[in-house]
């Protein structure tokens, strides 16, 4: 499989620095609660009105990522921001090449259904459809969304989830009855059957997510970590599938700070941690984080999940001094392989 | 006040004409679950696929004045939350009517993906709740509630959407769901609340009705049937404290004339294949007092078209041409609007109309039908004039 690298769309906020964390380019709304933009003088004509909101910002991030060359868009599941689901519709027709990468839980409500929406968004996008399934916050944070699961079953549900939403996407009639999920002579038939199925990726950094991902994964997707923890359980992984004659792709989950030089990227790095308190996984020159992250696909990693804040520019940025590198990089290697 | 008409988005396919089952857009209708054909050029290359035609019926029932459609979901259509956010952002004042039953999503999460939906459309999001016809169709979404289950279930559902919509914090311990500090984030919380339609015709329906509808929608029926249907619908949310206002969803036939209209109808009667007739005239397996209500209303043998004609204008084969309700309106321009109107006089507030092709007839009805309705303006004194 040839590597992939997918773009992150922050669904909750973004802007330079600090103001992402509280910032809504484009919104609206521009009330004393949540400064959403920031307000010109009492001297300057502000002609923006109540014409745009975030999602016109939203559609130029992934115009950027779509046009910069990215393979993908990881639509943020964040209780402060918009729903990745309408997200991902809202951004699908005027985007023509990258995957909708589209992140919830599985308390979002029946399997079947879910199928059946991601069903329409396949026939619509000509297959660009993908989804994540995580696992959500604590007890307390799920019992506000309305989600009653111990935590202990949480996983669980996840694999019935996927194990009904493929049963209906690739059976007819298709039956099935589990501790969360029942449905009997379902299946999708006529033009809603044989659409290809939206790849499924999950996350989770135990042995229990990884057992579950080995069985019903088609991407594994690890947070940032030194390559040194990571290699163990990108083994452990491959080795879990391998049991299952299975195959799971890897993925990596982690922000960049790339700058022509060393000291840019020190510099930027350190503005970002003093305003926001968040420090950049990944940061150095073009040439370093090409480096690294070369040494990551070279110990397996296929699947790179990308992120830098702003995120429209910073689209650019990665699209043009870092992925054609580092793919001419990994294709001349996979050369010398053979 | 004045009445809303909206249109109707073809999610199970389309003929090119109430006349013929071929040539066919889209990529499935009755009977033939097998037709998959991408756009209405073949699919290919060109990228086409049924829903770039769905989004010029959008344009069309904006264009000509309808407030927007129902975008119905069926087991082999395509899904109205995802239509509604994949047309967005390329439609004006569309409005997106959502018809989807409380079963089949978490409330909370129903709750952000209306209000992210309103922001995506600036606030032209509207639900059609249907709580669902029960039996093995519900499990075949994945839901085993049953009938009278499944109203309470629904009057908790809403319950809980509004709840949280303005952000709370908002706590609530139902039979069905169950949320602790529940809320939208700012500025999610800051959309306008969805109208709501909704379906139904048991008393379980009408109670949850009363409680959280804006609009109590229904089939057209014989015209005293749906007197009687409003009065009581409206007598019964008065008792509960709360108005609500009804709507008639219904298939139109508008021509020049009476006979234009009428010969449509012949062509397509005539063009009905004989196992198509006797499905129609059989039995089906729903337990939704609905359906029963409208398999009442056939007769057990039929010979000609004219033997479904049952009230002036009104022809009761229509679901012979496609799935669904089997009334509607068949006449000349000015009198669809004259029967629309004596709806009015009956208690409608709102429409939702449909006829096929839907992009030409969004234009026809819009043009030549709709400038004659009077809703609730002096009607008869108009007419008289006009």
């Amino acid at each position: 499989m040839s590597t992939e690298f997918i773009w992150q769309l922050p669904t909750a906020g973004d802007g330079r620095y600090a103001e992402a964390t509280r910032l809504r380019r484009g919104e609206r709304n521009n009330n004393t609660q949540s400064k959403q933009r920031a307000p010109f003088t009492d001297g300057v004509t502000d002609p923006r009105g109540e014409r745009f909101n975030y999602f016109d910002y939203l559609h130029q991030v992934a115009r950027a990522a779509d046009i910069s060359g990215f393979d993908g868009l990881r639509i943020v599941h964040d209780f402060d921001g918009d729903d990745s689901w309408i997200v991902a519709g809202y951004l699908a027709r005027g985007t023509r090449h990258i995957r909708l990468l589209t992140e919830f839980e599985a308390s979002w409500g029946s399997s079947v259904y879910a199928a059946k929406n991601a069903v329409s968004f396949q026939r619509a996008t000509n297959g660009r459809f993908a989804w994540q399934l995580v696992q959500g916050a604590d007890e307390a944070s799920r019992r506000q969304h309305g989600d009653n699961l111990p935590q202990a079953e949480v996983l669980a549900r996840i694999d019935e989830f996927i194990t009904v939403a493929r049963g209906v996407q690739t059976k007819a009639p298709f039956s099935f009855k589990g501790r969360y999920f029942e449905v009997q002579d379902g299946g999708f038939r006529g033009p809603l059957a044989g659409n290809p199925l939206p790849p499924i990726y999950l996350s989770g950094g135990d042995e229990a997510a990884l057992a579950l991902s080995a069985r019903q994964a088609d991407v594994h997707v690890f947070n940032a970590a030194p390559l040194a923890e990571l290699a163990p359980a990108l083994a452990s992984l491959q080795a879990q599938a391998a049991a299952l004659g299975r195959s799971v792709a890897a993925g990596l989950r982690i922000d960049v700070l790339a700058r022509e030089t060393l000291e840019e990227a020190e510099r930027d790095a350190d503005r970002e941690q003093s305003q926001s308190g968040a420090r950049a996984a990944l940061v150095g020159s073009y040439e370093q984080v090409i480096d690294a992250l070369a040494a990551y696909a070279e110990a397996g990693v296929t699947s790179f999940l990308l992120g830098a804040t702003p995120h429209l520019e910073e689209a650019y940025r990665i699209g043009e001094y870092v992925l054609p590198a580092l793919r001419a990089r990994l294709a001349s290697n996979e050369q010398q392989a053979a | 006040m004045t009445i809303d008409i909206f249109w109707r988005i073809p999610t199970h396919g389309e003929p090119s004409s109430h006349r013929a089952r071929t040539p066919f857009r889209g990529d499935w209708f009755p009977g033939n679950d097998n037709l998959r054909k991408a756009g209405l050029g073949g699919g290919g290359a060109d990228g086409f696929n049924y829903l770039d035609y769905i989004a010029e019926i959008a344009h069309a029932a904006e264009i000509s004045g309808f407030q927007g459609g129902l975008i119905p979901s069926f087991p082999m259509t395509d899904e109205p939350w995802v239509i509604s956010s994949l047309l967005a952002r390329e439609t004006s004042n569309f409005r997106f009517m959502i018809p989807f039953q409380p079963g089949f999503l978490n409330p909370v999460v129903a709750a952000r993906m209306t209000a992210s939906l309103q922001r995506a459309t600036g606030g032209r999001a509207l639900y059609n709740v249907i709580t669902g016809g029960g039996g093995p169709a519900q499990l075949w979404w994945g839901d085993s509630a049953d009938h009278d289950d499944r109203y309470t279930r629904t009057t908790e559902f809403l319950d809980v959407v509004r709840g949280v919509w303005r952000g709370g914090p908002f706590s609530y311990n139902g039979k069905f769901y169950q949320v602790e500090n529940a809320g939208l984030a700012h500025p999610l919380s800051e959309e306008e609340f969805p109208e709501i339609y909704f379906s139904g015709s048991s008393d379980a329906a009408l109670s949850s009705a009363s409680k959280h509808a804006d609009y109590y929608l229904t089939w057209l029926e014989p015209f005293e049937q749906l007197r009687e249907k409003f009065r009581r619908v409206k007598e019964k949310t008065d008792l509960l404290g709360r108005k609500i206002k009804c709507a008639v969803r219904v298939d139109v036939i508008a021509r020049a004339t009476e006979e234009e209209a009428w010969e449509e109808v012949r062509r397509g009667f005539d063009n009905v294949d004989p196992a198509t007739l006797r499905q129609f005239l059989g039995q089906d397996g729903s337990d939704s007092v609905g359906a029963a209500r409208q398999r009442g209303n056939r007769p057990t043998t039929i010979n000609s078209y004219k033997d479904l004609i049952t009230e002036p204008n009104i022809w009761s084969g229509f679901n012979l041409f496609r799935g669904g309700q089997t009334q509607g309106i068949v006449g000349s321009y000015q009198q669809v609007a004259e029967r629309l109107d004596d709806l009015v006089q009956l208690g409608a507030d709102a429409f939702i109309l449909a006829s096929t092709p839907h992009l030409e007839e969004a234009y026809r009805v819009g043009e030549e039908v709709l400038p004659l309705v009077r809703g609730h303006g002096n009607s008869q004194l108009l007419r008289a004039v006009g």
